[in-house]
């Protein structure tokens, strides 16, 4: 095998990472040939350089400043979901509370309607008449001034 | 194996909505990640930030992690995308293919060979020369050497085939020793 071929292997040699074919050429060229296995040596400091490296440890309250990153993430993403769910549907919203607003002055209507149908006609002016100043009636017959005024005698003139 | 089946019982508790569960998932990792921020990024602060990203991003994307790698891989290619975005974010990303020049930081007279291999200097030297590498370099090296990531597990990381990662790995050795030169 040419030398070539060998250094392509020196790495995964000394990481064990050689085919136990591969290793048994490896070994008996590199027995062989002091240029090659100088460079072996020579990977190999490298690897041992790694090895003696510093390992760095993760400073004092690592994990829980994550832990605290983790629950603010949270939150904001709670907010922005109730946002977004507000955001998607104002058109939708909107509708309803014209919808809402519309039936609600349609019941005001119906019931005004209901209340005026069911004074007598004739007897009680209409919301028209009702404007009039000359239909003004301070103390009507049906309120409490009106029975006050029917108790004590006095009637309420037009 | 243990392991890996121990991420996979803390997984479906944080799905059930147990925070205590992804706490002890960050403990279990936080110093692996942080190690690998720190030889990729070269800069405490900014490693730490990035570390923080890199779990917040694993809690936001957990229900995407479907078993088929194991987690601790599905972990690592998070962290070193964050990092990567990290240093395009800082204009310190250099092309995976250009070539590198010399480490210049790194004095060649200086400390004793014994001295080197102490702990702390010698982590210095490596993490000022990775800065010098190729991204893709750099990712396929800190797995192996600072990880201890087999050329499969890698490969899942880094989404490259096993023929990839050797090569990678090779050519970083070979980087290193270029920029490490008077050290080794």
């Amino acid at each position: 095998m040419k030398c070539s071929q060998i250094r392509k292997m020196i790495s995964p040699y000394v990481d064990n990472e050689l085919a136990p074919d591969e290793l048994k050429l490896f070994t008996s060229h590199i027995q062989g040939c002091p240029a090659c296995k100088e460079e072996l040596e020579k990977i190999r400091s490298i690897h041992q350089l790694f090895a003696c490296a510093e390992r760095f440890e993760a400073p004092l309250g690592f994990a829980t400043r994550v832990m605290a990153h983790v629950e603010e993430t949270e939150e904001a993403g709670l907010f922005s979901r109730i946002r977004r769910l507000f955001a998607i549907r104002p058109l939708f919203l909107r509708t309803l509370e014209v919808a809402f607003a519309l039936v609600i002055m349609l019941i005001g209507v119906m019931s005004g309607n209901m209340l005026v149908a069911d004074r007598t006609p004739g007897t009680q002016p209409t919301i028209q008449e009702s404007f009039s100043l000359d239909l003004f009636q301070a103390t009507p017959p049906d309120s409490i001034g009106g029975a006050y005024m029917k108790l004590v005698g006095t009637a309420d003139e037009r | 194996m243990k392991a890996f089946a121990d991420d996979i019982d803390l997984i479906k508790r944080i799905e059930d909505g147990s925070r205590p569960a992804f706490e002890e998932l960050v403990r279990k990792y936080q110093d692996k990640i942080y190690n690998l921020c720190c030889y990729t990024l070269h800069d405490p602060d900014t490693a730490q930030d990035a570390a923080q990203e890199v779990f917040l991003k694993a809690y936001g994307r957990l229900k995407d992690f479907r078993g088929e790698c194991a987690f601790y891989s599905w972990l690592y290619r998070i962290a070193v995308n964050t990092c990567l975005d990290e240093k395009r974010k800082s204009h310190e990303v250099t092309d995976p293919m250009e070539t590198t020049p010399a480490v210049e930081d790194i004095p060649s007279s200086g400390p004793s060979a014994e001295r080197l291999y102490q702990s702390k200097e010698t982590g210095r030297a490596i993490q000022a020369a990775l800065q010098k590498l190729p991204e893709a370099l750099r990712a396929a090296i800190v797995l192996k050497e600072m990880e201890g990531l087999s050329y499969e597990e890698i490969g899942d990381t880094l989404a490259i085939s096993v023929g990839t990662v050797k090569s990678r790995i090779s050519r970083a050795r070979e980087e290193l020793r270029r920029l490490l030169g008077g050290r080794i």
